[in-house]
């Protein structure tokens, strides 16, 4: 599927007009410290375009969204251009992995790419973002705004689209549920469902306590850094171990294909048979039942080669002779001739 | 009379129909076997029916007059053929009143794709033909007819193994002969024989089919060594099939298990015969 010019520019706009909505409405809801960083679960929204229809849809659906909500809301349409270009970046970057082929995902590795492209696209906005404004807006001064604009940006992003995006693709049947797809998405939500309770937990204890607000904000950063951290380590080790699981059923697939395919060396198969586990057992089994199918062919091979026609020379021409020396036969066959001249 | 004009109303309609097709001549494929219990009927039937399906025009034949059964796999109630190909050699009826139109069972949508020219079960029928015999031109003019008032593209004859008179008669008439053998020491040294009489017979084309091969035996070897002990092609390796010995002649195989090894190796086996 490869969307023309015409439909890229209508999905992107159409779905800029939601997110701008949505931005707007969002920003009622200010992240606790702040100021202009709000709660944002939409931020899906453009990554979703951008992988599910075009990487450029996903750039305009960001680019023009946040223009329009930044218009909608107040802030002036062109006052935080910079900003515009950090969202369509986010809606971009997911969907060059999803464009670059991708389709379905089905696997750990897929997988692993499509998350990893969420926080990497959130921090390459939020960078775009910052450079921007060093060099043209100078609106963010330092060290002040880092952790009131530029980490909470990050943050909010990152895990938003962390969570939500592979829900959203999950909805949309872009992930298949194989094996490897369902062990990861379980125990990425197992890590996701803890660090943020933590996290949670961590944030209302900030809300609650009013008096000493500012003083625990520096705390909550580096629990927001913390788990975020946490939530990435979590998740690459989880990749590690699901595809130590999953990797020799791959080899063992490929090795019972081989044998449908009459093909009885399975060199790709010692790594797993190597194993002392239970998939080592299994591809040694699997070894041991190729090697019986590749010497029962070798029997049958044999049998053939042996198998002797064995045809009487003389009997036949005797056989033959009798039946062609007839008069019937020979009556026949000049009858036979006739009609097949004619 | 109301007949024969009947007939040339439907002669008629058909080469209508036939208009503008690629005008291939029609084939005559005799099936046989030297010994009995091959495949032969089953054989037929399925690549008979496998052609139809392609949308040829596809008759059959069951010369097997001592020993009918063709018509069991093709659905048709002998109550219902009150004409058959004994009543032609008689010259009881035309031939084309012994047709009869067995395309049900290929499907709802399959209409005069499949024909069947049965032989009589009667005992009586079938020992009168016995004893009196019938001529070859007889049994030539009767297919000429039948090729050509139902524009039938194929017409495949289920004969009766050996070789007897009626037999040869088969092996005479048809353009193309597949000789049927399974891998038994107890079908080589006749099949050898019904080789070299269908050659001295001058046959056009002639192909062994290898029947009822053990699954997983390889095909290629074997059919090397019986092209090269009978100096002649072979057609194709069916492998033995238990859904085939299920079936018990209950249906047509090919119908009901195309996605099978044997159902490949028949439509190899067309696909050689009539290229």
């Amino acid at each position: 599927m490869n969307p023309g010019a015409k439909k890229i520019l209508l999905a992107g706009l159409a779905f800029a007009v939601v997110y701008g909505l949505l931005n707007s409405l969002s920003n009622i809801f200010l992240l606790p410290s702040a100021p202009i960083i709000s709660m944002r679960p939409q931020i899906a929204l453009p990554m979703v375009v951008g992988i599910l229809v075009h990487p450029l849809a996903g750039f305009i659906t960001g680019f023009a969204g946040n223009m329009f909500g930044d218009a909608v809301y107040g802030f002036g349409a062109l006052k935080f251009w910079n900003w515009h270009i950090a969202n369509g970046l986010m809606g971009w970057i997911p969907g060059l992995v999803g464009y670059g082929g991708i389709r379905r995902i089905g696997t750990v590795r897929e997988f692993g790419i499509l998350q990893m492209s969420l926080v990497g696209a959130s921090a390459a906005g939020v960078a775009a973002a910052v450079v921007l404004d060093v060099f043209f807006i100078h609106l963010l001064t330092f060290p002040y705004s880092f952790p009131s604009w530029i980490l909470p940006a990050f943050l909010t992003d990152a895990v938003n689209a962390f969570i939500l995006v592979p829900v959203i693709l999950l909805l949309a049947r872009r992930i298949r549920l194989t094996l490897e797809t369902r062990t990861i998405l379980m125990i990425t939500g197992l890590l996701l469902v803890s660090i943020l309770a933590t996290a949670g937990a961590i944030t209302w204890a900030v809300l609650d306590d009013l008096v000493s607000h500012s003083a625990m904000v520096e705390n909550f950063y580096i629990a927001a850094v913390v788990s975020v951290l946490l939530l990435v380590a979590g998740f690459i080790a989880a990749i590690v171990f699901v595809r130590k699981v999953t990797d020799p059923l791959a080899d063992l697939a490929q090795a019972a294909q081989a044998v449908e395919q009459g093909n009885y060396d399975l060199p790709g198969l010692a790594g797993v048979s190597a194993r002392a586990d239970e998939l080592g057992r299994l591809a040694r089994i699997f070894e041991q039942m190729a090697g019986k199918v590749r010497e029962r062919e070798k029997t049958l091979q044999r049998q053939v080669d042996e198998l002797k026609i064995i045809i009487d020379r003389k009997k036949q021409a005797q056989d033959v002779s009798e039946i062609v020396e007839t008069e019937y036969f020979l009556a026949l066959k000049e009858k036979a001739r006739k009609f097949r001249e004619t | 009379m109301k007949h024969d004009i009947l007939d040339l109303a439907q002669c008629f309609f058909y080469t209508a129909a036939d208009f503008g097709k690629e005008d291939a001549m029609p084939e005559i494929i005799a099936i046989h076997s030297f010994r009995g219990g091959t495949g032969k009927t089953n054989t037929t039937a399925n690549l008979a029916c496998l052609l139809a399906r392609k949308g040829r025009r596809v008759g059959v034949v069951d010369t097997d007059i001592q020993s009918p059964g063709i018509h069991v796999l093709f659905n048709l109630d002998p109550k219902d053929a009150p004409h058959t190909l004994n009543d032609f050699l008689w010259g009881k009826c035309d031939i084309g009143r012994a047709v009869y139109d067995v395309s049900r069972i290929l499907g709802a949508e399959d209409k005069e794709k499949l024909f069947l020219i049965p032989s009589s079960i009667r005992t009586g029928d079938i020992a009168r033909v016995l004893h009196y015999g019938y001529d070859i031109n007889l049994l030539k003019e009767g297919y000429q007819k039948a090729i050509e008032q139902f524009a039938l593209d194929y017409l495949f004859i289920d004969t009766h193994p050996g070789l007897n008179e009626e037999t040869l008669m088969s092996i005479a008439v048809a353009d193309t002969l597949l000789i049927l053998l399974r891998p038994d020491q107890q079908d080589y040294q006749g099949t050898a024989v019904t080789v070299e009489v269908s050659r001295q017979l001058e046959v056009p084309r002639m192909f062994l089919i290898v029947n009822k091969v053990p699954t997983a035996f390889p095909g290629d070897a074997l059919a090397a060594k019986v092209t090269a002990a009978y100096n002649c092609d072979v057609a194709g390796v069916l492998p033995h099939a238990d859904e085939m010995m299920a079936l018990g002649s209950s249906g047509l195989f090919c119908l009901m298990h195309p996605n099978t090894a044997l159902g490949r190796a028949m439509e190899d086996i067309l696909r050689r015969i009539t290229a």
